[in-house]
């Protein structure tokens, strides 16, 4: 397995890969041109597996006559700034196919991809099968973003109280004389 | 060797004209199977093992006892005697807890350590010896005499006057270096329980 | 009816420069500062304090495992590099002021109490009752004389 890529028992949480592959070459074409896609998959077995899937969607070629050159994980660059991403993806609803764009204010591109699929599951019941994504950038002018719920983060001095807390120490013990304080 | 040999060997018996060799009645196959098999004796795989005691129970520390007539008591660990038994005292003036036996299992150690330099080691070497505890059994009296003073009180046991000369023997020394830590006393002559909220596994000893 | 008395609420605000006690989780009980909020939920926190003790390193928390203290280093930049945090921490003198505080006090303390061995706890408890004993004397004196 690839250096980083989580382990298989931590499925779900994805990594970025860079995967390479070809048609196999033939005496009518001896040098096959190269294809390259940066897939979101939770382990390399599923990064080539969909790799396949998209490239039969796009050109003739298929595992059975292409092969893979490369594949590596694509880290993040700066894991420890927050960015805002937009996503463009594809969805196969019930009733038919749409294109969608969505915000995710996240510290990488991954965690923005498993926020997208765990809000797509959400809202619209879709499953990891049903959901290409096709374009993942990092909107680096705050002018670029266009969601209202990653806008009203934006705002010059932020700040929010938390009114309403439940204290953790409150629920160790049974019985008290006392109502829990929720003020904060 | 040579003479049970002799015994069970083969003996020549004349039958009318012809003399034949028998075998000895004990070396003849028996006339019949047993009915039922014989039980064999399970053989015991087991070895006695030599215990380790816990590192924590070093002579010198302070105990919890926590099964027993004494249970709750804090006393003094003297020596590790084998298969996991442990010597202790109170000391006896200390908490009533005398020269006694106790099961390494049923015991909390604590972090505090008491210096045992002043002891007697001779008198530790004799108390722990084998057959102290139990050497002194009363003979019973038994009959008729018995049978008529089930009635009346028995007899009040006393301890022995060896046993208490050993007793301060071993607890003069350890007294002297109790009474030089403040507290200590109190301390030894408490007893310890569970209050409210008090989680034992999350205690430090 | 009498007169209401209309005063602004004292909230503690989730803001850039908040310094927060990390409550639950791995870093449970350090000490941090938000450095951005990421979200309604979850913000960038960094800690540099000197003592290793309450030090933590930047990363992104849920805001339930925060409890934000009064403290709030002063005009911190959104999104401040470690170096500049670290600096404005010891400006603020951040780490007295916490270890000053009640709060910082009573958590050291109920830590101390947990790590005390059995003999060390009964004579916090006796001299517990001698002070106690002491107090009690003199209030009664007092009331005698009154």
């Amino acid at each position: 397995m690839a250096m980083g890529a989580p382990s298989m028992f931590t499925l779900g949480r994805l990594t970025e890969y860079q995967v390479i592959g070809r048609h196999l070459p033939t005496d009518a074409n001896p040098a096959p041109k190269l294809y390259r896609m940066r897939i979101f998959a939770p382990n390399t077995v599923v990064a080539k597996s969909r790799f396949w899937y998209f490239l039969m969607k796009l050109r003739k070629v298929k595992k059975a006559n292409g092969e893979i050159v490369s594949l590596n994980v694509i880290h993040e660059k700066r894991p420890l700034k927050v960015k805002n991403f937009g996503i463009w993806i594809r969805y196969d609803s019930r009733s038919g196919t749409h294109n969608m764009y969505k915000e995710y204010r996240e510290m990488s591109r991954t965690d923005a991809v498993e926020a997208l699929y765990q809000d797509m599951a959400a809202r619209h019941r879709s499953r990891f099968r049903s959901i290409h994504i096709l374009k993942v950038v990092e909107l680096e002018k705050n002018d670029d973003v266009k969601r209202p719920y990653i806008k009203q983060l934006l705002t010059k001095n932020l700040k929010f109280p938390l009114p309403h807390r439940v204290s953790k120490a409150a629920g160790t013990k049974i019985f008290v004389g006392k109502r829990p304080s929720t003020f904060y | 060797m040579s003479a049970t040999l002799e015994a069970t060997a083969n003996q020549k018996k004349t039958f009318g004209k012809s003399t034949r060799e028998v075998p000895h009645h004990s070396q003849k196959a028996s006339k019949w199977y047993p009915a039922e098999d014989e039980a064999q004796h399970k053989k015991v795989r087991k070895s006695i093992r030599t215990s380790a005691p816990r590192s924590t129970l070093t002579p010198g520390a302070v105990l919890i006892l926590l099964a027993g007539r004494f249970r709750g008591k804090r006393v003094v660990l003297l020596s590790n005697l084998p298969q996991g038994v442990l010597l202790v005292t109170g000391p006896f003036k200390v908490n009533g807890v005398p020269l006694r036996r106790v099961n390494a299992r049923y015991v909390i150690a604590t972090s505090y350590k008491i210096d045992l330099a002043g002891l007697d080691s001779k008198k530790i070497e004799e108390v722990s010896a084998e057959g102290y505890f139990t050497a002194d059994k009363a003979e019973k009296k038994k009959g008729e005499e018995a049978f008529f003073k089930q009635g009346e009180k028995p007899e009040k046991k006393k301890p022995s006057s060896s046993r208490a000369a050993d007793q301060k023997a071993v607890d003069k020394a350890l007294l002297a270096t109790i009474k030089k830590e403040p507290f200590l006393i109190s301390y030894l002559s408490s007893t310890f329980s569970l209050r409210k909220g008090d989680r034992p596994h999350e205690m430090v000893w | 009816m009498g007169d209401a008395e209309i005063k602004a609420s004292s909230w503690r605000l989730v803001e850039v420069g908040r310094v927060c006690l990390i409550h639950g989780g791995p870093s449970d009980g350090k000490l941090a500062t938000i450095v951005e909020i990421i979200d309604h939920k979850r913000a960038l926190v960094d800690g540099p304090a000197t003592d290793t003790k309450i030090a933590v390193p930047r990363q992104s928390i849920a805001l339930a495992q925060l409890i934000l203290t009064p403290l709030v280093l002063e005009k911190l930049p959104r999104a401040a590099r470690t170096g500049v945090v670290a600096a404005a921490w010891k400006k603020a003198d951040i780490e007295a002021k916490w270890q000053e505080s009640a709060w910082a006090k009573k958590r050291t303390q109920k830590e101390r109490r947990r790590a005390l061995t059995d003999f060390e706890r009964f004579k916090v408890m006796r001299l517990k009752k001698q002070a106690r004993f002491e107090v009690r004397k003199s209030l009664a004196k007092v009331k005698a004389s009154a």
